[in-house]
């Protein structure tokens, strides 16, 4: 597909030239130390860490960007459709299908399996227009974890570091600050074709030059295998766990909105202000950690305690969409629900007591 | 999977044709289809006005290849509230059918026992009218209707007409007559089920407010009625009908898809779904 050898600072000037052409979204710094995915530009600030750098001295020091870049692909207050009112009362409705081309770079090996993961999911049975036209005018460039984000972090343990699947372009940190830029996809290669990069020739010895450069244990590690946590997670509906771990728990919902495979959404209708007899419906974000998440009609409410709703949020991730979409743990490990919590509420921990659990039952 | 709709999420405006009070909180909708929607029995639209919102609401009258669609809706939101000031000729945007249905050919042969509570009559109805349709085809209907006054109940005279068929009893109750005429029983749903006759082969349909179903299943259980030969059509919030907004999720399962028409040995396990 193409293979090429990259200073990282000529990379990195080949996508602000890209930007200037496209929707390009990169990591950007919000904060101190804290980045997010947006739109860059010809003359934005870019920066990727470097091969020999475990500290990331770097600007580029936080990984796990918040929001997630999959919720790039399923925007906060997307439009689902317009209408327009005629003289008659009746309305007429026009689908908003987003087809515009994005390219989304610096995208880690967690984040690209929860943009998988969420592929899978909005296929499913009946599929979502409005975010597989998204996605299909997509392009990712992936990037390779050569150190873990921070002491949260927990990718290698939930099967994510290892991930490739979705990205066009994938880069690797090499000696000498430069880059293993690969294609992954046809469109990726594409892409690459007309930027000039010298080829090459010895991409097995740079991916195994990177991988040697990995910590050992990468991130935190699970006392068992993830297979293990899933199945203690499904045997712990009754554990106190949900209790003892929710106490403190204020439902605002932080950890569903800065997860990467949380997706869940309301809907909300508009008329323009500027003009009454026509509208939008506006779909937006979510969370089952939210009070009111499951209350139906005339006030019942499925979920009515913290406890249960943190149980189902777990439950989600280990247990239930795995079971429907096609088996593999929906928790990535990116550890952004721990780093963002105000009360330290850890999912790492919850599936770490269960399994705990599990073992001294069995 | 289903080939990908780009509308899935639009809904269709459909026309208004009759639209009448059924109490002061229900009004009872009958629309005309630019095509049949082909539904199954037990099936639910996504019913919405732009510009106010969206809701799922059962739809109440029997299958088939015709153009009507009927939709009994109380007013309980915003969108719901609005939708009491829609006449005929008004328009209602109108997506699906989604979920779950029941299959007609399994009650093919079997006694039917039907237990409605309030507004869960709406959606049942839309499995009484083929029922009755092609009496022949089935055993001995009974129907449970109960509602908490005589001013709250739905379909008055098409119960007593339903009652008048061949081999159907319709029991009709109030929790309390609220010192109004009523030609019905006083008491709670579950009362009648100890005196009926329930033959091991009967089918059991159960629709009502949360509280009522573990009841109703306590006193089929009783009398010895397969979890298997029972279904419960369950009520939960929903925003897309599609299976991703995550409202509606029961453990695994989501209403919308797996439901809203579940049989009750398939979700007796599930600690959510009667909780």
């Amino acid at each position: 597909m193409g293979a090429y050898l990259v200073e990282r600072l000529v990379f990195l000037e080949w996508i602000r030239t890209l930007a200037g052409n496209e929707q390009v979204y990169f990591p950007q710094p919000l904060a101190e130390s804290s980045f997010h995915f947006a739109r860059v530009h010809s003359s934005s600030l870019l920066a990727l860490e470097d091969f020999d750098d475990p500290h990331r001295t770097t600007i580029f020091r936080a990984s796990a960007c918040v929001p997630p870049p999959a919720r790039i692909l399923a925007p906060e207050g997307e439009q689902l459709f317009t209408f327009r009112r005629d003289g008659a009362g009746d309305c007429t409705l026009t689908p908003v299908l987003d087809s515009s081309r994005r390219i989304l770079a610096g995208v880690r090996p967690c984040d690209l399996k929860a943009i998988a993961l969420m592929d899978r999911f909005q296929r499913a049975t009946i599929p979502d227009p409005h975010y597989l036209v998204r996605r299909e005018h997509t392009l990712l460039i992936g990037h390779d974890c050569l150190y873990p984000c921070d002491r949260y972090c927990f990718c290698d343990a939930a099967g994510s570091l290892a991930w490739r699947e979705g990205a066009d372009i994938f880069l690797t940190p090499q000696p000498g600050a430069r880059l293993l830029v690969e294609a992954l996809t046809d469109q990726g290669a594409v892409l690459l074709a007309g930027a000039g990069f010298p080829a090459c020739g010895e991409v097995e010895e740079c991916r195994a030059r990177a991988e040697a450069r990995r910590p050992d244990p990468f991130g935190r590690r699970f006392a068992a295998s993830l297979d293990d946590v899933m199945a203690a997670v499904a045997k712990g509906w009754d554990a106190d766990v949900w209790q003892e771990q929710s106490m403190r728990c204020f439902s605002c919902g932080t950890c569903n909105l800065v997860c990467p495979t949380c997706s869940c959404f309301d809907v909300r209708d508009d008329f323009s202000v500027e003009d009454p007899d026509s509208g939008r419906r506006t779909r937006h974000w979510d969370g089952c950690m939210l009070e009111n998440f499951a209350v139906v009609a005339g006030g019942h409410n499925f979920r009515k305690s913290p406890a249960a709703r943190q149980r189902h949020r777990v439950m989600r991730k280990f247990v239930y969409q795995p079971h429907r979409f096609g088996g593999t743990s929906f928790c990535v490990g990116c550890g952004r629900c721990r780093r963002q919590c105000t009360v330290d509420i850890d999912i790492f921990e919850i599936a770490s007591e269960l399994l705990t659990a599990a073992a001294e039952g069995a | 999977m289903k080939a990908m709709d780009p509308r899935i999420l639009t809904p269709a405006m459909v026309r208004i044709v009759e639209a009448t009070d059924m109490t002061a909180h229900e009004r009872f909708f009958r629309l005309r289809l630019p095509r049949p929607l082909r539904h199954a029995p037990g099936q639910f639209v996504m019913a919405s006005i732009p510009g106010i919102g969206e809701a799922p609401i059962s739809i109440c009258c029997g299958p088939g290849d015709h153009d009507r669609l009927e939709l009994l809706v109380r007013s309980a939101g915003s969108l719901t509230m609005a939708m009491q000031q829609l006449g005929a000729g008004d328009q209602m945007g109108i997506r699906g059918p989604f979920g779950t249905g029941f299959d007609l050919a399994e009650f093919e042969g079997c006694d039917v026992l039907i237990v409605a509570g309030g507004l869960g009559l709406a959606p049942l109805r839309s499995l009484i009218e083929p029922l009755l349709a092609e009496r022949h085809r089935f055993g001995r209907i009974t129907i449970i209707s109960g509602c908490r006054t005589p001013a709250d109940e739905l379909f008055r005279d098409e119960m007593r007409a339903w009652g008048r068929a061949p081999g159907t009893r319709v029991i009709r109750l109030v929790n309390d007559t609220a010192h109004l005429p009523w030609d019905g029983e006083v008491g709670l749903v579950t009362a009648p089920i100890a005196g009926l006759d329930i033959p091991p082969a009967t089918l059991a349909v159960l629709c009502g407010p949360p509280v009522m179903y573990k009841f109703v299943i306590m006193e089929l259980a009783a009398r010895g009625l397969a979890h298997d030969r029972i279904f419960i059509d369950l009520e939960r919030r929903m925003r897309c009908g599609i299976g991703k907004c995550g409202h509606c999720q029961i453990n695994h399962l989501t209403c919308c898809q797996d439901g809203p028409v579940f049989r009750l040995s398939a979700v007796e396990a599930l600690p959510e779904a009667l909780a």
